[in-house]
């Protein structure tokens, strides 16, 4: 079985490293963490890789709208590279910040195949400020997403100030038609969220949580699968073992959704 | 030249900021807006030229998907409008990023002229909006006249091609930077150089700082460097090194306690080291997991055997007071440096926070700078952006209203790191400097801003204390340094670090500088932000983001290499001697030489006389008081107050869970929405070990007595660390306290010896539970002048003093955090029991004060009784037959049973009869009374044996059941129902103050 390697970015401001390489190297990666300079500088070469993190923080403390800064400093000096890498079949998964500096990018949606053109944004929620909660997310099942396949619901935390998703309405309907919403807030019982806050915490239109490019190859989300990487980090799993306990259910823990979405990549990559 | 850029979000965009003013605006002052539309300002000092204009407003400014942007005012309607910008000199962090920003996309640099300046611009629509009501918001919610200018623009004055102008907040000092000699002819004349140049020196400083410049051999040697009469810079260092801030001079004082009651005397030498220093030595030699107390900026404890946790607690209460914004994020980012500066550098895991404010809807007349409501907002926001933006959980606080707090709040931050146990073979707690060893300052530059904060902080507040003091903390550069820093841990090129916080260079090179015994210091290689400082002020600023570096000149390549690719900022700017002196040229010119063993000679000792007056004798009794008959009422309404109902908008705010370590979250139970009773995390990913961490704040006990304050706040918290399932053997404590001026003053200060006595009690108090409980004291601070000089009605002012206050944090290992339990009650059918005993200790109640009394019977804590039932309790939880646990806290039983059901959303039926009591014969007593060393536990019903057979001896009942009916019954002493209401109704009652603020 060949080695499935994966890097996750980090520095000027970007702060789920540590955890985001933890969750790969619980799903059967080879992680390392390094800064964006190194990249940039040729210490470290993207094509060593096949698994591409942008993960959260707050890369130059988004100061001028969340990952605005970081996609300028990643197109200006490793636009051409990353485009590569892409077209090598390659993955690159977006969290948080990371998601986006991938639509700052334009790795995201990449319409058309086209991956250096802002037509989405995400912006500041509604609720007027930072948020951490944990939501219910639906996984829309038409879409080509390989970081979701197999997930239907799914909770996970959300921590952010501008996770609000917008687009206008062409590009709205490209999303929709071309199946490339990947993760919509839900309500508990995974009826849609509609709007209704806090279930979907910042006003994304439609509720998008998540998207993909037409490849599925591109996932960009603001929840934080890489916090969801053990069985304590539910907020309730004290509650959900105290239930298992009184049925005399002793069986494991099962693999988290977070971890799922990690493996996923990882297994498509193997399968390559 | 210089552009102003101004952007905004598109028409059909909700604006959210915008729409938070204009609500603020009328919750705050009543004043009704139709619409507010934000919009950022970029105004750019630079040439650059209109094709780089147009690549940075579209490829950095401007979201093409969001927002539209113009270089001439943008056209959006108003009947108002106000521009905010920073005053010059005050640290702009978007301005910085936008320079970062463009230097890199136009691959150019900015020369040391130019700059990029970040403000605000606010539109406001509204039919009869005043100027005074414009002005209101502008200087009341949207700038503080500290740090911020405004300007006011009605649409009839507006010109729309020049809008509001270009306004560039530059500093410039037109000033050659000079070295002043001053002599020290007498004590009253270095008393009145004191005075003036704000050196805060204790007057009985004075003679030996003169004695030691007047010494003969000490000229001698001052002439061979070309100096003789002390300079401001040497001045200034001794003033730092001597504040209290830095050196605790009260807490290592000389007490003269008197008891009036029994007329005993005792002489207490040194607080410090009688009832922390002491007490915690004598328990490191017998816990072997005590790792490194009293000496580095923070302490260590083994969290496992290839891990340490670094803790220590802080307080910003002086500037935040001025500037709460400001003050807050540079403490949390401030004491976030301690851990990364504690041996040889740890990672930073987890913060927490604690914050004493005056009534959030104070409507009285005294005028404090910032309204408490005001002042709150600002402190849950600066530690929101602080915490948040430097990726570190902020797992838990608590808030406390207290009319005590409108003369000066409190602002506590603690911090909690973790690092390896041996950093390349070698111990990691361990560090000193060596001659030859170069000293490095790593992160942010030098300005003006902080100057005199150390000094500052040991003052009483007044409407005229310096503004210079008050900073904006940088998370984004901090994190740069922290991620840099600890890959030079890891590499083994670090030799010492430790933290610019208070006192700037003077206090980090002068304490590091201890090990070696000496330094060279070359001033003018420190990188300043402008140009234009004294040597004294580029040797004493506070500038935020710094640290101190011990580095040797074989690792000075490397260390250089890794600084610039984490692009942070390092410069060498001396070496560490042997000579015994500190020694600091400027251009090769001396501006001091001080001997190294200055500050650690015979400086006198600060004296307090220390009175104690009982309760009694000071006219407290226990109030007259019928009981109730309308409990429904009552408990609701209990729910309701401020310093019980429910404050989720706060730490909803925070990230708790970054990191991915998280186990219990601040908030608990079936809509996670009632607070847990400490926070639990995994700090090393791939073990099943937990650090639990919880704090506690009972200054309304005080009133009465500070020696059962500090106690059942030392309880308080490590019930919290039991209630989890943390280990009771491993408990380590962080002590802060903020105590108002004790020294005595016929007219200032008139109750001084009954505070110093208060602070002698409160310091027994520490010293006999910690070693009771068996607590070292990792860390602590102590911040003495929490008073404050508030105007009235008539021009008159008031000296207004918190109450004594101690905040103590709490730390202790889990061993397998699968055992871990929360409050919440889990299942209908589940047994419902109270450890403990509940006496008549409604004494400083919520109870009482819900009344307006004091009373006289404070909780007191029992050591020896409650440690049994603390081990019992986690034995319980380690054999997995507690469902929940939840200490009984502040406002007792009754508000602490409904909290456990509404945790578990479900309902309750609990008997005060069988509660176990001491001499209590009355309800509100059962169900309010604040006793310490009290539980509610939860547990299946099939495990009622061997939980009864786990308490054998001990005080404990089973009051009740968990019920799926979702009412909270509670019948009294008498058989009585007492109280039946809806879970549904006590979370509306517990949530209803604060509930609307997100």
């Amino acid at each position: 079985m060949s080695m499935v390697k994966a890097l996750v970015l980090t520095g000027y401001g970007l702060n789920c490293d540590h955890e985001t390489a933890y969750a790969l190297e619980l799903s059967g990666a080879v992680a390392h963490r390094h800064h964006i300079n190194s990249l940039i500088e040729g210490a470290v070469n993207l094509k060593d890789y096949q698994i591409l993190v942008f993960g959260g923080g707050f890369s130059w403390g988004d100061d001028h709208g969340a990952g605005v800064i970081q996609a300028v400093r990643m197109k200006t000096n490793l636009g051409d590279k990353i485009l590569a890498f892409i077209d090598a079949g390659n993955l690159v998964l977006g969290i948080c910040n990371g998601f986006q500096t991938l639509v700052n990018l334009g790795l995201l949606p990449g319409f058309d195949h086209d991956y250096t053109k802002r037509s989405v944004a995400l912006t500041f929620n509604d609720c007027g400020n930072f948020r951490d909660q944990w939501v219910t997310l639906k996984v829309v099942s038409t879409s080509p997403c390989i970081f979701t396949t197999g997930l239907d619901t799914l909770e996970l935390p959300v921590r952010h100030g501008e996770g609000k998703f917008y687009a206008q309405e062409t590009a709205m309907r490209r999303l929709m038609d071309e199946n490339q919403v990947v993760l919509q807030y839900a309500m508990p019982d995974g009826s849609p969220a509609d709007l209704k806050f806090p279930f979907n915490p910042n006003g994304s239109i439609q509720d998008i949580a998540g998207i993909c490019d037409p490849s599925g190859r591109i996932f960009g989300l603001m929840p934080h699968p890489e916090a969801f990487n053990h069985w304590t980090n539910h907020p309730n799993w004290p509650r959900i073992k105290e239930k298992k306990k009184r049925k005399k259910d002793n069986t494991a823990p099962v693999i988290t959704p977070g971890i799922r979405i990690f493996k996923n990549a990882v297994a498509f990559i193997r399968n390559k | 030249m210089p552009y102003r850029l101004e952007i905004a979000l598109k028409p059909e965009l909700f604006d959210a900021e915008g729409d938070g003013i204009r609500r603020k605006a009328n919750n705050y002052f009543g004043i009704e807006i139709d619409r507010v539309r934000s919009i950022q300002v970029v105004t750019i000092d630079a040439n650059l030229s209109k094709d780089q204009l147009k690549t940075i407003q579209t490829d950095i400014f401007t979201n093409p998907v969001t927002q539209f942007s113009s270089y001439d005012p943008l056209d959006i309607e108003f009947d108002w409008t106000i521009w905010v910008g920073f005053r010059p000199g005050v640290r702009d962090n978007p301005g910085s990023t936008a320079v970062e920003a463009v230097e890199d996309i136009l691959n150019i640099k900015f020369g040391p002229d130019e700059a990029i300046y970040t403000s605000k611009r606010y539109c406001l629509k509204g039919k009869g909006l005043s100027f005074e009501n414009v002005n209101a918001i502008a200087g009341e919610l949207l700038a503080n006249n500290i740090i911020q200018q405004w300007k006011i623009f009605p649409a009839q004055k507006w010109d729309p091609a020049t809008g509001t102008g270009i306004i560039l907040p530059k500093v410039i000092l037109d000033h050659t930077p000079r070295v002043t000699s001053i002599p020290v002819p007498s004590d009253s004349y270095l008393q009145q150089i004191s005075d003036d140049r704000g050196l805060a020196l204790n007057p009985n400083d004075i003679p030996f700082i003169r004695s030691y410049f007047l010494d003969k051999t000490v000229q001698t040697a001052r002439a061979l460097k070309g100096l003789s009469d002390p300079t401001d810079i040497e001045l200034e260092y001794i003033s730092q090194a001597r504040s209290d801030h830095c050196n605790h001079n009260t807490f290592r004082g000389l007490f003269q306690y008197r008891d009036l009651e029994t007329g005993d005397t005792d002489t207490v030498d040194n607080l410090f080291k009688t009832c922390i220093e002491v007490p915690t030595l004598t328990l490191q030699k017998k816990k072997s997991w005590v790792i490194s107390v009293l000496w580095d900026n923070a302490g260590v404890g083994r969290f496992d055997k290839d891990h340490y946790y670094v803790i220590t607690g802080e307080t910003h209460n002086s500037p935040s007071n001025m500037e709460a914004y400001g003050g807050a994020i540079t403490g949390i980012v401030g004491v976030y440096r301690d851990p990364l500066g504690t041996g040889k550098g740890a990672k930073l895991v987890m913060g927490g926070f604690g914050y004493c404010v005056g009534p959030r809807d104070y409507s009285g007349p005294l005028r404090p700078h910032l309204h408490p409501r005001r002042l709150l907002d600002g402190v849950i926001e600066g530690v929101r952006d602080g915490g948040n933006k430097s990726g570190i959980p902020t797992t838990f606080g608590q808030v406390l209203f207290h009319h005590g707090y409108l003369g000066k709040c409190l602002v506590f931050v603690t911090a909690v790191g973790i690092m390896p146990a041996q950093v390349k073979g070698k111990p990691s707690e361990k560090k000193k400097t060596s001659p030859g060893d170069l000293v490095i300052m790593c992160g942010g530059r030098v300005g003006k801003d902080g100057i005199h904060g150390v000094t500052a902080s040991s003052e009483t507040f007044s409407e005229h204390t310096p503004a210079g003091h008050v900073q904006i903390g940088d998370p984004y550069t901090q994190k740069k340094m922290h991620d840099f820093l600890l890959d030079a841990r890891d590499e083994g090129l670090i030799q010492f670090v430790t933290d610019n916080g208070g006192g700037g260079l003077s206090s980090s090179v002068g304490e590091s500088a201890r090990f070696s015994n000496g330094c060279e210091i070359q001033l003018e290689k420190v990188p300043l932000k402008y140009e234009g400082l004294d040597q004294w002020e580029i040797w004493v600023s506070e500038s935020q983001e710094r640290m101190t570096v011990a580095v040797r000149p074989e690792h000075l390549e490397r260390f250089m290499a890794l600084s610039k690719m984490h692009a942070v900022e390092s410069t060498v700017i001396g070496e560490y001697t042997d000579s015994g002196i500190l020694h600091i040229t400027y251009n090769d010119v001396t501006c001091a030489c001080v001997d190294m063993d200055l500050m650690t000679s015979g400086f006198p000792q600060w004296e307090f006389d220390a009175q104690w007056i009982p309760p009694e004798r000071r006219g407290l009794f226990e109030p007259i008081l019928k009981a109730p008959d309308n409990y429904r009422a009552l408990l609701l309404d209990m729910l309701s107050r401020p310093n019980i109902c429910s404050k989720e908008w706060i730490i909803r705010q925070y990230d708790h869970e970054v990191q991915g370590t998280s186990v219990i979250k601040p908030m608990v139970g079936a809509e996670r929405d009632v607070n847990s009773d400490a926070a639990v995390i995994r700090p090393v990913l791939d073990t099943r070990h937990g650090l639990a961490f919880a704090q506690a704040l009972l200054p309304s006990y005080s009133a009465i007595d500070t020696y059962h304050m500090t106690s059942c706040t030392i309880d308080e918290a490590v019930r919290r660390l039991v209630a989890v399932g943390a280990d009771f053997d491993q408990i380590g404590g962080v002590d802060n306290f903020c105590w108002p001026s004790i020294q005595f003053h016929p007219q200032n200060n008139p109750d001084g010896k009954l505070k110093a006595a208060k602070l002698v009690r409160s310091c027994r108090a520490l010293r006999d539970i910690c070693l009771a409980y068996e607590i070292p004291l990792l860390s602590g601070k102590d911040s003495m002048y929490v008073d404050g000089h508030l105007q009235g009605n008539y021009g008159e002012t008031h000296k207004v003093s918190a109450l004594e206050t101690l905040q103590f944090s709490a730390t202790s290992i889990v061993k397998d955090i699968e055992k871990c339990i929360t409050m919440d009650s889990k299942m209908a059918g589940d047994l419902v029991y109270i450890l403990g005993t509940t006496r008549n200790e409604l004494g400083g109640s919520e109870y009482y004060e819900h009344f307006g009394y004091v009373g006289l019977n404070v909780p007191k804590v029992d050591p020896e009784a409650f440690i049994a039932l603390y081990r019992a309790l986690g034995q319980a939880i380690d054999k997995e037959i507690v469902a929940s646990a939840h200490g009984i806290y502040r406002g007792g039983l009754g508000i602490h049973l409904a909290l456990v059901a509404m945790g578990g959303n479900l309902g309750m039926e609990a008997d005060l009869g069988v509660v176990p009591a001491d001499q209590i014969d009355r309800n509100d007593s059962v169900l309010f009374s604040e006793s310490a060393g009290r539980f509610i536990v939860t547990i299946d019903s099939e495990n009622r044996k061997a939980f009864e057979e786990n308490f054998k001896g001990l005080d404990f009942a089973c009051i009740g059941t968990v019920t799926q009916r979702n009412h909270f019954v509670i019948k009294g002493i008498d058989g009585q129902i007492l109280v039946d209401v809806s879970v549904e109704d006590l979370k509306a009652f517990w949530k209803k103050p604060f509930g609307e603020l997100i």
